[in-house]
């Protein structure tokens, strides 16, 4: 089992506060959460990255128990385990495409370790994932939508973390190129060590995935 | 770490060295002005010792000191030689060189004087003039010079020199009587340096004939060598430079000289006139030093200013180095490096900057008083004065990091 959550609830200071269902991910599943906006997604992404702090119920990431752990201990488990896709604006506008896939590593030795050369990781996720080598030369200005989160994907998957969080990574595409996306993003990632789990409310990308799990209406 | 910062900093290059250069040359000013007033002040103390008092006319004796010692204006009244023969027999006086001041050449001043100014004048401290040419001016038409009038001249022993009548180049020229350069002085670093020395009996032959500033008879038309010598011993002296027989009755004497009844004279002690100087200059360039602190000040509330202002755009770059698991104390961190190294490459740039201003400056006081400036690259205090302004950005600083260490801790990835 890599993620386990069990009654999660998050209070926000507007007083609203909202129940997540429980989440079992195993290795190599494909995970959609989907739910109307204001259901949680986000904050529920926020919560299993460990940049949220947890208020009731209880996250497991592998071994790791989030209430037992710090804020510092959970942004090395971010670091270590744990790739993030965003929506859009996903690179550092000043650094090159390669730079900003290598920024992955940065602060994780574990990743760095498993890695090896980045060039030559990246150059062949790149390539798994439909983009020329040539462009992880290109400034992020430079690169189209859909290049620019091939790039973010290269960042969350180098280095092996076990589970790939994507918070509505397909938006900015039309239908085509989202079905696109989700097959490379889901072939690239290794059935036996890791798993992905993607929050969004395009209904049409259901079929791309093991499991849907729908996020109910505020309570 | 560094290389993210270093593009982020080049990403946003020009604001930047905007700030830099705020940063740099307040910096740089501060320590340009330190360097050249303390360098000033050093080459004024040393230009003149060995003379216990001044005496001229009563008046300002920073006026007095200034013109007699660093040729600086002019003098506005003289004394008579009878006074000066009456103070030297006081008993506190054990010798006495006066000195005649006014005319010029070719923008460098002549000083009549005695040849004992040479045995008696040092500078700093107690180094003697000595000459690395010929040697002092025994008859009327000889003239000593200092190192710096040879060299920008270009003039040798038995060099021919036409005095000019008062201190600007456009003055009647006493072109009727010619002197003749019999020795050079060796280097001092003080004002002596552009100064050319000629006897009291020359100076007053040259002005015979001459009445408030022109001409009226030409010394052509008269037999030199049949005035006696001594009839060519000035009524009027400038001031004199007087040395006494023991420091003890510096004040006595220098009192017994203001009470001096037939004129209105004083003896001035050149150290303490200087001393009021520099107070009075010394009031100016403290506010002078308020004021460069604030433009540091300034230029700091700029630094953080273009810190914090860029945050916002920023918030994307650092969410995603949240999301790859920068901790708050990570990207804190990353701002802070960014002032730092903003401030230590404006510390650095001001002491090239500060370097090259004074040995620029250094050839300009050298031509304007004589002074020579040292040039270092930094001092023991002016680098603590640079770790104030670096360690004052680093507080600076600590404002848009906490900022940034709070936002990324209590919000989740904020878009």
């Amino acid at each position: 089992m890599i993620l386990e959550t069990s009654a999660l609830t998050y209070a926000y200071r507007s007083g609203k506060k909202l129940c997540f269902p429980d989440l079992q991910v195993s290795a190599g599943e494909k995970v959609l959460l989907v739910g109307a906006s204001g259901s949680g997604k986000s904050s529920l992404l926020n919560l299993i990255a460990g940049v949220l702090p947890l208020q009731t119920g209880s996250i497991s990431l592998k071994n790791f128990q989030y209430g037992q752990l710090g804020p510092r201990a959970l942004d090395a488990i971010r670091a270590n385990h744990i790739g993030v896709i965003f929506q859009s604006f996903n690179l550092i506008p000043y650094l090159s495409g390669f730079e900003n896939a290598r920024i992955g590593l940065k602060f994780s030795h574990r990743r760095r370790a498993l890695v090896g050369r980045p060039r030559e990781v990246i150059e062949n996720l790149a390539t798994h994932l439909g983009l020329t080598i040539d462009l992880l030369d290109q400034k992020p200005t430079e690169l189209s939508i859909g290049q620019q989160q091939r790039i973010a994907a290269i960042r969350a998957l180098i280095g092996q973390p076990e589970l790939i969080i994507a918070d509505e990574p397909t938006s900015a595409l039309d239908p085509e190129a989202t079905t696109l996306f989700m097959n490379q993003l889901n072939d690239s990632i290794n059935p036996e060590t890791q798993a992905v789990v993607v929050v969004s409310h395009n209904p049409s990308i259901i079929p791309l995935f093991d499991r849907v799990i729908t996020l109910g209406d505020p309570q | 770490m560094i290389r993210i910062v270093a593009a982020a900093v080049r990403s946003r290059i020009v604001p930047t060295i905007l700030v830099i250069i705020a940063l740099t040359t307040s910096m740089a000013l501060l320590l340009a002005v330190d360097r050249i007033q303390q360098a000033t002040k050093k080459g004024f103390n040393q230009s003149l010792s060995g003379v216990d008092l001044v005496l001229g006319p009563r008046g300002s004796g920073i006026e007095l000191v200034l013109y007699t010692v660093f040729h600086l204006g002019k003098p506005t009244n003289n004394i008579t030689t009878e006074t000066l023969k009456d103070i030297e027999r006081n008993p506190f006086i054990e010798w006495a060189i006066p000195i005649a001041l006014g005319d010029s050449h070719r923008g460098f001043r002549v000083i009549s004087t005695t040849s004992e100014y040479f045995d008696r004048i040092q500078f700093n401290g107690d180094q003697s003039l000595s000459f690395s040419h010929g040697r002092a001016f025994q008859e009327l038409n000889e003239v000593v010079i200092g190192s710096i009038v040879a060299s920008e001249l270009g003039y040798r022993r038995g060099s021919s020199i036409f005095v000019t009548h008062g201190s600007e180049s456009l003055g009647r020229t006493h072109d009727d009587f010619a002197f003749q350069v019999s020795g050079i002085l060796n280097p001092t670093g003080t004002p002596t340096d552009r100064a050319i020395f000629v006897s009291l009996e020359g100076y007053e032959l040259i002005h015979l004939g001459w009445k408030s500033g022109s001409k009226i008879v030409s010394l052509d038309d008269i037999d030199i060598s049949q005035i006696p010598r001594e009839r060519l011993y000035p009524e009027t002296i400038t001031a004199a430079y007087l040395g006494l027989s023991s420091k003890l009755n510096l004040f006595r004497a220098s009192r017994s000289i203001n009470e001096y009844p037939e004129e209105a004279v004083s003896g001035v002690i050149p150290g303490v006139a200087l001393a009021e100087l520099w107070s009075i200059v010394g009031s100016v360039d403290f506010v002078f030093r308020i004021f460069n602190w604030l433009i540091i000040g300034l230029s700091l509330i700029g630094m953080v200013t273009m810190t914090l202002s860029g945050l916002d755009s920023r918030t994307r770059e650092l969410t995603i180095l949240r999301a790859v698991g920068a901790t708050p104390v990570n990207l804190a961190s990353m701002v802070m490096i960014e002032t730092i190294l903003i401030s230590v490459i404006s510390t650095l740039m001001a002491i090239g900057l500060v370097r090259l201003s004074t040995g620029l400056a250094a050839d300009l006081l050298n031509q304007w008083a004589g002074v020579r400036i040292d040039l270092t690259w930094i001092s023991l205090a002016e680098f603590s004065v640079l770790m104030i302004v670096i360690l004052a950005g680093l507080i600076a600083s600590l404002l848009p990091a906490t900022l940034v260490y709070r936002r990324s801790l209590a919000q989740g990835f904020s878009r």
